[in-house]
């Protein structure tokens, strides 16, 4: 899914202008004004038409939590006005945000709907475990396979009851050779009997305790190949891509290689 | 020729992308060369007291590790992009 937030004056105005001109299925948030808290026992209540058409409302949902939720069934994300969000965004005006500037326009009614489109083409799409495994389950091999085997690493806090807490890790990566060398390494792992299909993905820039780095998914005939290859695909990764990390915990920051 | 570096090589030198002067027909270890020349603070990072690479430190032209091709003594061509880094930590 290739997601992209729009913030400032007009943002949704102009979201609504660029989703209906995109290629493929498209899931757009925008702000409520107010809460959307009801006065019903249920966390979440949905409301299904035979024809397959939904509304849906609920409680305690981040953006994150959302757009993972997303990611394994849209092409498309378009988020207006959510400025603490690290997705690449569009700003019209004045307006801030924490993610990557792509593209900013003074008013939102001037925004160049084209470049906009090439533009949410090419951001780096928003990849899950979900959109991962969504994808080798619709690979063209998958009726000869009988098990996925997946691997997330993720932000661990602490090692040991006594160590400083990790606040969170950032992560730099030889772009473009990077993700040739993943390629390598899932082209290799599919040539394997009973292997039809490796996707691995590596996040980079900071990522917060807790919060997902990697995944690793195997589409194999029977589970005893699935596991020794996602086991090897992680290990590989980790051994030849150029990824380099550094470490800010509660007390200090240091590139991991210093201390390995 | 450009060079890449990353991480704590990046940060000693100040620049992700830096460039040097080498002669045609110059070797990858002419380019390193130049680019401790022009950079002396990442030597200690980059060489050891024999002012041989270090074991655990990458240079990779067009991508490939140089250990694959002729290490320091690989010919470079026009166009070429070199990239020196530490050992690996992703995951």
């Amino acid at each position: 899914m290739n997601a992209l937030a729009i913030v400032g004056p007009g943002a949704t105005p102009l979201v609504e202008r660029l989703a209906p001109r995109l290629d493929g299925t498209v899931a757009t948030v925008e702000p409520l004004p107010e809460t959307a808290s009801r006065d019903v026992s249920a966390t979440a209540s949905y409301g299904l038409s035979e024809d397959g058409s939904w509304i849906g409302a609920g409680e305690d949902r981040t953006l994150t939590d959302l757009l993972d939720s997303l990611s394994a069934r849209y092409d498309y994300a378009l988020v207006a006005d959510y400025s603490r969000t690290r997705l690449p965004t569009v700003t019209v005006g004045d307006a801030e945000t924490a993610g990557d500037v792509v593209y900013a326009v003074d008013d939102a009614d001037a925004a160049d709907v084209d470049a906009l489109l090439d533009i949410v083409d090419a951001v780096d799409p928003y990849v899950t475990l979900d959109s991962l495994v969504a994808r080798a389950k619709s690979s063209p091999r998958a009726d000869r396979a009988g098990a996925i085997a997946t691997f997330t690493g993720r932000v661990r806090a602490r090692d040991a009851e006594d160590d400083s807490r990790t606040v969170r890790l950032e992560f730099e990566k030889y772009e473009g050779v990077a993700e040739e060398k993943m390629d390598a390494i899932s082209r290799e792992l599919e040539a394997r009997d009973g292997v039809q299909k490796v996707l691995m993905y590596h996040r980079t820039g900071v990522i917060e305790d807790g919060e997902d780095i990697v995944f690793v998914v195997v589409l194999a005939g029977h589970r005893a190949e699935a596991f020794r290859t996602v086991e090897d695909g992680i290990d590989r990764l980790k051994d030849e891509v150029p990824i380099f990390k550094k470490e800010t915990t509660v007390d200090e920051e240091f590139w991991v290689h210093d201390r390995a | 020729m450009d060079w890449k570096l990353f991480a704590d090589l990046a940060e000693t030198a100040g620049g992700r992308e830096v460039s040097v002067d080498v002669e045609p027909d110059a070797t990858v270890g002419d380019a390193l060369d130049a680019l401790l020349s022009a950079y002396p603070e990442l030597e200690d990072r980059v060489l050891d007291e024999s002012g041989s690479l270090r074991d655990h430190i990458n240079v990779l032209r067009n991508g490939e590790n140089v250990h694959n091709a002729a290490g320091l003594e690989t010919t470079l061509e026009a166009g070429d992009e070199l990239a020196l880094f530490p050992p690996v930590s992703g995951g």
